[in-house]
């Protein structure tokens, strides 16, 4: 006993010691000779995904320039943990990220604006471009744009639907001929998805936000709530587990795209990040844009921007700015990022360059045509989590009227 | 004739061996199934190379090795196991030996403050953790300035902080042991001439193995999983600690990376069975023995 | 029947008794309350000590270095504090109390009085920093290139050396292939043979007079390289990176002498309203960037009168404790029930079920959370294809909160099964076997006897665990998130503990309120702080029982 306790004693000290000794032999010099020794240290973050893509090229860009570049994931809550950190100071240089966080930077002071030359904006695609935008300034160089499709099985749907009800009729005879158990993989999951029910929302005559005189969207006019949102969510009613069941609760980002890949339904609403997983369960898919309803207005998918920003209290503003404006926005980086990560670049150039090789590129593009610019002002974070509950609600039978008119108010009562 | 003449005996004793053993056994082998069967589940994917979360059925289909392979070639799986390795040891061990001392004092010490104290000391527990998180920040932005060796991304700064937690987490535990052994043990140890570090070391800590053994354990499986502050802690791949490595690899891709993930799981519970089993013994003889011989 | 359980007892024994396993060796007997100093203390008071005053030393260096006085003053004092104790005699219930709670202080009172303190401001998403921060992000996010301004290639020079001297934008003009040299005092431009620009880059590549500098080294001076401004007639030329520097304009300006922000461009002013935090123009608009401000009481009125976040509390604190209870209760009762069965001379193999039956206590929690929720998918999940049933788990608010239960038994219940056979084992077998003669079932001994002893020794730790499950996030967030929810309450579900549910409010409004979500912490700590304070004075008397 007596051993055993001396034991924990002693691994206590050396722990001590060890920590002690580790600190001032091994940080001291560094501490010391970093900030004076040539060569500054870029750091990024970003999701563990886009880490992974990102690090070969970031690392190729500090050899290039005799820098240090860390690519660091952070994977959960980026954004927050991004601004708090910031805020504090002990934030990265650029953060990589959705487009829609853009408002939520910006009133927090978290990342500069960013300049590029006339000729520089104008190699990007169009929507990117105006994604980025904030209050008339460009914050962010955007790297890939992305929307939902419809991606279909053509061994069990060889035709492409022309609007939702023709989608439910074939799903509904490959259920009752056995060839699948589901009509349609459309992610949902007990606290609903606004992202993924978007097109089928805006077909069926709803809105989130009015767009002002300057074209931007305006938060004062909320749709959430209105009757245009009440009559969409009573056809969408229509598609769920009362109706025809062809939306479910049970359909989750985490099994939606298994489940099509599994030959288990023909339809699957996704985005590009699904053509991996169906090539490598050897599926013979086709793409087209997500149906609307019949008589219905068009379905109209978000399109959601990737793009580094430059940390407004960054340790290396200037080589930051460096990677963000004049390094980020080559076509061959652009390239290089889609082939780790296939995303249709934003740049015209990368772009017009894998298209040839690959088909689906032009067909998601084709399908984000019509798509409406992901909202990036604040007041959209409002959104996410009421409406997506309401939509699970009603899905799972809940009285549209009620279910949205009550979502519509929460979202109004947290908007200022 | 034999046979049903046998018979009612034969059933009897079956069924007294049943009334005395057997039910035990059933009820054993069924609590076994419910607790493996979830981890049948992970199993089987960490052996499926496809690796997807709805491909897997209960029962392996496969036997590949490939999850276990890739998890080390294409993460830093190793750097993240030794890490949380590290931590977990050093953190548990430093823990309960803090709250080992204040346990003691709490547990045969009178002084002004000591039930204040111990309420403060479980109430604190109770304050949300993820909200103090931007005033986490603000303490380590200023030690990582001043010494990045014990700041962000280091195993060493995540180390202070769970220390701060450790009172609050096993003092409770540790007094209520304390509690329960004989108070003349070290009355007559000090009536002898012991000073009270005597008294502690050579006297309490080697009565207390039990609960210093079951802490040990709850400590360590409470740093291994430990996931919320060092998500924002550990930013860098190679300082990353298993939960925030692992939940990585599926926050983005669940299903691609379910596989690596299940193999993943089942590595990083190679550590914990090890150190029950190193513990069991001391947890098993008697965790009451105080109790029962005052 | 509890006779051997009561302490009073054994404390009117006499003084001399033997301790049962004392290991002690008894140098002298006169030292009643001056115990000797031995050898092997006096050196593990030296080390410990010198260990203190040596990390103490290694952690003045860079205070010092910083200037940072008021730290240094805090490390003295606790250190000198530490010697203070450690050499004298006295304060012995401190010398074990101080290490742990040196931490404590540091690393969870401080952030949570932090915390707290922010209760009373509009801290949170738009309202972060301090006004100076706000206005120098309003004024940062409105410099735009001036119009039809020249885009200029960049090279960062130094007049002298790279590390140290005065730094200067060597410009050129792409087009007309001029060069200049900017710094603070303006742009001169610099005669063609003193310079050398590259066909390639259209750069400056050597100046007389000046050294260039490489990328590299520039980007070790970036604070230098971002801080310089070269102004010019139509605004100031700024360095776009490293490369390039493009001639911008700030069109909002702050003015201190009205307190307000003024867009040059549509000439709107923007004025400080300090009870909000915000820059607010005359027809209400208010500009993005805000800064924290105190707003007194207001959070604390807004959650007794707001019915969103006042309405669903006293739900979800009832819901919270049966949760706590429940999976505290329930991981014991099943626990205990194996570790009886178990728990007989007869059987065999009793390793191997504890071995096998503690595995889910061993495997990473936050991935079995993962695991176990796709089991319970209504179409996909294990548990209904296993069993052939059809039930909405995570639909239902019922079947959720079992659900949830169910997860929270089988992650916890190894341990109270590994506890209770720890009890179980220590208690003496002569004990139960009395009760048996004299006539009482094995029910009736089990109440009568074994229940108590087990509740009296697992009693802290079942504390323990109702304190640890009464904030479980993680066994919420990671199954249900909360859910279901009621269709016209997207804010509080049926499974929402009152943690989750602040996260909620925290973070999922427009953007974090970490001020609103500090107030209604404060509300949860004080009704639970005066529950336990509560029972804590019953406990008093347990206590006395057995100390």
């Amino acid at each position: 006993m007596r051993i055993r306790t001396a034991g924990v004693v002693a691994v206590l000290g050396l722990a001590l010691a060890a920590s002690g000794c580790g600190d001032s032999g091994s940080d001291k010099p560094a501490a010391g000779e970093s900030p004076k020794a040539s060569g500054g240290k870029l750091v990024i973050w970003a999701d563990d995904k886009r880490a992974a893509a990102l690090k070969p090229f970031a690392e190729e860009f500090g050899k290039e320039n005799g820098v240090t570049v860390e690519v660091q994931a952070v994977s959960k809550d980026l954004q927050t943990n991004f601004v708090t950190a910031s805020q504090q100071g002990s934030g990265p240089d650029v953060v990589v990220g959705a487009h829609d966080w853009i408002g939520n930077l910006v009133q927090n002071g978290s990342i500069d604006p960013v300049q590029l030359s006339a000729e520089q904006k104008a190699g990007f695609n169009e929507t990117a471009v105006k994604a980025v935008t904030f209050n008339g300034q460009l914050y962010g160089v955007p790297y890939a744009t992305e929307n939902l499709a419809l991606i279909r099985n053509t061994e069990l749907a060889p035709e492409a639907p022309k609007t939702i009800e023709d989608l439910v009729a074939a799903g509904k005879k490959l259920k009752a001929d056995k060839k699948a158990s589901e009509i349609l993989c459309l992610q949902s999951g007990q606290n609903g998805d606004a992202y993924h029910i978007y097109p089928l929302y805006t077909s069926a005559g709803g809105y989130l936000f009015g767009t002002a005189a300057n074209g931007d969207y305006d938060p004062k006019d909320l749709g959430v709530g209105k009757p245009e949102s009440i009559a969409a969510f009573q056809k969408i009613a229509k598609l769920g587990e009362k109706g025809e069941g062809a939306l479910k609760r049970s359909i989750t980002g985490e099994n939606s795209i298994i489940t099509f890949t599994g030959k288990k339904c023909a339809f699957l609403v996704s985005g590009p990040w699904a053509i991996a997983e169906a090539k490598k369960a050897n599926i013979k898919y086709d793409i087209s844009p997500v149906p609307g309803f019949a008589g219905g207005k068009e379905a109209r998918p978000f399109v959601g921007v990737q793009a580094f920003y430059v940390a407004a209290k960054g340790k290396n503003k200037a080589l930051a700015q460096e990677f963000v404006t004049n390094y980020v926005s080559k076509p061959e980086l652009a390239v290089a990022l889609y082939r780790a990560e296939p995303r249709p670049p934003a740049l015209t150039a990368a772009f017009d360059q894998v298209k040839g090789e690959d088909p689906d590129l032009a067909k998601f593009s084709e399908a984000g045509k019509n798509g409406q610019v992901l909202p990036a002002i604040p007041a959209m974070a409002a959104i996410w989590d009421p409406f997506g509950k309401a939509e699970a609600a009603v899905i799972g039978g809940a009285d549209p009227a009620k279910t949205i008119t009550a979502a519509g108010k929460t979202i109004q009562a947290q908007i200022k | 004739m034999t046979t049903i003449a046998q018979t009612p005996a034969a059933r009897r004793a079956r069924g007294r061996w049943f009334a005395q053993v057997g039910w035990r056994h059933l009820v054993g082998v069924l609590a076994v199934l419910f607790s493996l069967f979830p981890i049948l589940f992970v199993i089987s994917a960490a052996l499926n190379p496809l690796g997807t979360l709805s491909s897997t059925e209960l029962l392996p289909t496969g036997a590949s090795l490939e999850n276990f392979t890739n998890l080390f070639d294409r993460t830093a799986f190793g750097h993240w196991f030794l890490n949380s390795l590290l931590l977990a040891g050093v953190a548990s061990f430093a823990s309960i030996f803090l709250s080992a001392l204040a346990a003691y004092a709490f547990s045969r010490m009178r002084f002004a403050g000591r039930r204040i104290g111990l309420l403060t000391l479980l109430l604190i527990q109770m304050f949300p953790q993820f909200l103090a998180i931007v005033a986490i920040f603000l303490i380590f932005t200023t030690i990582t300035d001043l010494y990045p060796g014990i700041g962000f991304n280091t195993p060493w700064g995540l180390f202070l902080l769970y220390m701060g937690g450790a009172l609050g987490a096993n003092t409770w535990l540790m007094k209520g042991f304390f509690d329960t052994l004989p108070k003349e043990l070290d009355e007559s140890a000090t009536m002898d001439g012991a000073s009270h570090v005597q008294v502690f070391f050579r006297i309490m800590l080697p009565l207390v193995a039990p609960i210093l053994a079951v802490t040990g354990l709850l400590a360590f499986i409470g740093s291994i999983n430990e996931f919320i502050i060092a998500n924002v802690f550990l930013t860098n791949t190679e300082s990353k600690t298993l939960a925030v490595g692992m939940y990585g690899l599926v926050a983005g891709e669940r299903n691609n990376n379910f596989g690596m993930f299940a193999a993943g799981t089942l590595l990083t519970a190679i550590p914990t069975v090890l150190v029950f089993q190193l513990l069991q013994r001391y947890i098993v003889s008697g965790l009451t023995s105080g109790a029962v011989k005052g | 029947m509890n006779a051997p359980l009561s302490g009073p007892g054994s404390a009117t024994q006499t003084p001399g008794r033997e301790p049962a396993r004392s290991g002690l060796p008894r140098t002298s007997r006169t030292a009643r309350h001056h115990a000797p100093i031995t050898a092997t203390g006096l050196v593990a008071k030296v080390v410990l000590l010198g260990l203190v005053a040596g990390i103490a030393i290694w952690a003045a260096f860079p205070l010092v270095e910083a200037g940072h006085w008021l730290g240094l003053g805090v490390l003295a004092a606790t250190t000198a504090g530490l010697f203070y104790l450690y050499l004298g005699r006295r304060h012995i219930p401190a010398k074990y109390l101080v290490p742990g709670t040196l931490f404590l202080l540091a690393f969870q009172v401080l952030p949570v009085l932090f915390t707290a303190s922010t209760a009373f401001t509009n801290y949170g998403d738009g309202h972060r920093g301090s006004k100076d921060d706000a206005i120098v992000a309003i004024q940062t996010s409105s410099v735009k290139q001036v119009p039809g301004s020249t885009e200029y290639a960049l090279t960062i020079a130094t007049t002298g050396d790279p590390a140290t001297g005065d730094l200067v934008f060597l410009l050129s003009d792409p087009k007309t292939r001029e060069a200049f040299a900017g710094d603070a005092g303006g742009l001169r431009k610099l005669d063609a043979a003193d310079v050398t620009v590259s066909n390639l880059s259209g750069k400056v590549t050597a100046a007389d007079g000046y050294t260039v500098l490489t990328i590299g080294q520039a980007s070790g001076r970036s604070d230098a390289v971002t801080a310089l401004i070269v102004p010019t007639d139509g605004g100031a030329i700024r360095a776009n990176g490293l490369t390039r520097a493009y001639e911008g304009k700030a069109a909002r300006a702050y003015d201190a002498g009205c307190d307000c922000v003024t867009d040059d461009e549509t000439g709107r002013t923007w004025t400080a309203d300090e009870k909000v935090g915000s820059f607010v123009a005359a027809d209400g608009e208010r500009l993005t960037q805000g800064w924290k401000v105190n707003v007194g009481w207001k959070n604390f009125g807004a959650v007794l009168t707001d019915s969103n976040i006042s309405g669903p509390f006293f739900g979800t604190l009832a819901w919270n404790f049966a949760f706590a209870i429940g999976s505290t209760g329930l991981t014991f009762l099943l626990g205990m029930a194996i570790a009886l069965a178990l728990h007989s001379p007869r059987m065999r193999g009793t390793n191997v079920y504890r071995v096998l039956l503690i595995l889910p206590y061993a495997m990473p929690s936050f991935a079995m959370l993962l695991v176990w929720r796709d089991m319970f998918n209504t179409d996909f999940g294990l548990l209904n294809n296993l069993f052939g049933l059809d039930v909405d788990w995570f639909g239902g608010t019922w079947s959720a909160r079992i659900a949830v239960l169910l997860v929270q038994l089988w992650l916890g219940y190894p341990y109270m099964f590994l506890v209770a056979t720890g009890a179980l084992q220590a208690i003496p077998a002569e004990l139960t076997e009395a009760t048996s003669v004299d006539g009482a079932s094995p029910w009736q001994s089990f109440r009568a006897v074994t229940l108590p002893l087990l509740l009296v020794a697992l009693s802290p730790l079942l504390i323990a665990s109702f304190a640890f499950n009464f904030n479980n996030v993680n066994a919420i967030l990671f199954t249900t998130e909360g859910g279901p929810f009621a269709p016209d309450n997207p804010r509080n579900g049926a499974t929402d503990l009152l943690i989750t549910y602040t996260y909620r409010l925290a973070f999922g409004a427009q953007g974090a309120e970490y001020g609103l979500a500090a107030t209604v912490s404060i509300f949860i700590f004080a009704i639970v702080a005066t529950l336990s304070a509560v029972s804590f004075r019953r406990t008093r008397k347990q206590e006395e029982v057995y100390s």
